[in-house]
């Protein structure tokens, strides 16, 4: 038994641009996944019921198959269509499509939290439907649904590491190719195990604050 | 390029790819679901300093991806401890580990949301601890978690999805494998991914019904 952990000094910096594509991949997906949500929660909360069909199709597929899987059906398939993207657009893609399936019934249930009365006064002043959705409805309920949010942003980093395998370098293949350099893979994988769950840490840390300082003339409602 | 064509034979290789997610998913399931209880059992008995390693550990376990702790069970434990670890315990011992974490973090949230009163009331007519916890604690515990269990089973099946990656033949090996044979990606992923979300709403449907019962008690039957 020998565990140093001194042998990874050399690949922090190769660590740390992988954590940086890590970042930069989830930083992309998130807003995809936002928009992708939002647009679905639109769908989701119309008077139309074809549309409503469509959306909760779209939620309840990609929520029950996995991501390896969806993944694999993206970087594989869209080739075969004549769609010629790398790995990192390939991830991005995917982390939004399933991201957005999760992001979108926060936001819809943001959605529907929101006191009918604000959308009547809105009404009322004369204001069109598209300017109420996009100017009253939305940012009410995103910021409500900040914490729920960000939960699907920590799901989002760690199914991140699942990009690994459609060769990008990311956290967890650089991680791989560190392995393979060193011959260590315990400590190099006890300190990526480490380096996540502190990274999501500081990330659920700063939803939290965010969280408060958006909703903070609402205090004693949402805690 | 006879090969390359579907044959009859690959029901049967997906059957038992599907077959392999299936039992690894039971059986990591019943263990985590043990390992889960009893680190909640440490918790409610406030063990000193085994109750803190068991949050702490749940914490790195739920804060981690799951790819990555595989990579130290399969990779890093033979490495450190000069033993032969096959894909398949690697397998069970990390997807039971996490489905623990995830367990101990609703048994934890379940008996939390039973009010002080009762358990004081209960030892106040000097029932033991014991007794609280089986007769008091338990039962109200039992049917405020066992919706997100059933949310957490449908995840963990998904998760079981990740085991290909070290080599274990999977449903998802299994469909890498018919995708490099037959090069027709979106026939054999959209194939995969249908059989995962068969497997997924079989476990949610068996969960609601079972939830079902579990409250029929207290239902309202009607006069």
């Amino acid at each position: 038994m020998h565990f140093d952990l001194s042998i990874l000094l050399p690949h922090l910096g190769f660590l740390a641009r992988g954590a940086e594509l890590t970042a930069a991949a989830c930083a992309l997906s998130l807003v995809g996944s936002v928009v992708m949500g939002a647009l679905v929660a639109i769908a989701r909360t119309s008077a139309s019921s074809t549309l409503r069909r469509i959306a909760f199709i779209y939620v309840d597929l990609f929520r029950n198959v996995p991501f390896i899987v969806q993944l694999f059906f993206f970087y594989y398939g869209l080739p075969e269509l004549g769609i010629y993207i790398d790995a990192f657009t390939t991830g991005v893609v995917a982390l939004s499509i399933a991201g957005g399936a999760y992001a979108s019934d926060t936001i819809r249930a943001g959605i529907l939290a929101i006191d009918q009365g604000i959308i009547d006064a809105a009404e009322v002043s004369g204001l069109s439907r598209r300017k109420i959705f996009t100017r009253i409805v939305l940012p009410i309920a995103l910021r409500t649904s900040v914490r729920p949010l960000g939960s699907v942003l920590i799901n989002m980093i760690l199914t991140s590491s699942i990009l690994s395998t459609i060769t990008l370098n990311e956290l967890t293949g650089s991680a791989q190719i560190v392995v393979s350099q060193t011959y260590r893979p315990f400590e190099v994988y006890v300190v990526l195990l480490c380096a996540y769950a502190a990274l999501t840490y500081l990330v659920s840390l700063a939803v939290t604050l965010l969280h408060r300082h958006l909703n903070r003339d609402m205090m004693e409602a949402v805690g | 390029m006879r090969f390359s064509d579907f044959t009859s034979y690959d029901l049967i290789l997906l059957a038992q790819g599907l077959g392999t997610n299936i039992a690894l998913f039971l059986v990591t399931s019943l263990i985590g679901l043990l390992i889960g209880l009893g680190w909640a059992l440490v918790r409610f008995y406030r063990v000193p300093v085994l109750a803190q390693i068991v949050t702490f550990l749940s914490e790195l376990l739920k804060n981690s991806p799951v790819l990555v702790q595989l990579f130290l069970v399969f990779f890093g434990l033979p490495a450190l401890l000069h033993i032969r670890v096959t894909p398949v315990t690697a397998a069970t011992i990390t997807l039971s580990a996490n489905t623990a974490a995830f367990v101990y973090v609703i048994a934890v949230s379940a008996i939390e949301s039973i009010e002080r009163e009762q358990v004081e009331a209960a030892r106040v007519f000097g029932i033991t601890r014991w007794q609280v916890l089986r007769h008091i604690v338990t039962p109200q515990a039992a049917a405020f978690a066992v919706g997100p269990l059933v949310a957490l089973l449908v995840n963990q099946l998904q998760v079981t999805s990740l085991i290909s990656v070290i080599g274990v033949v999977d449903l998802t090996k299994i469909g890498h494998i018919l995708n490099m044979r037959t090069l027709k990606p979106f026939v054999v992923w959209t194939v995969v991914g249908l059989l995962y979300y068969g497997a997924a709403k079989l476990v949610a449907l068996l969960g609601e019904r079972f939830e079902n019962r579990l409250r029929a008690h207290s239902a309202w039957r009607g006069l």
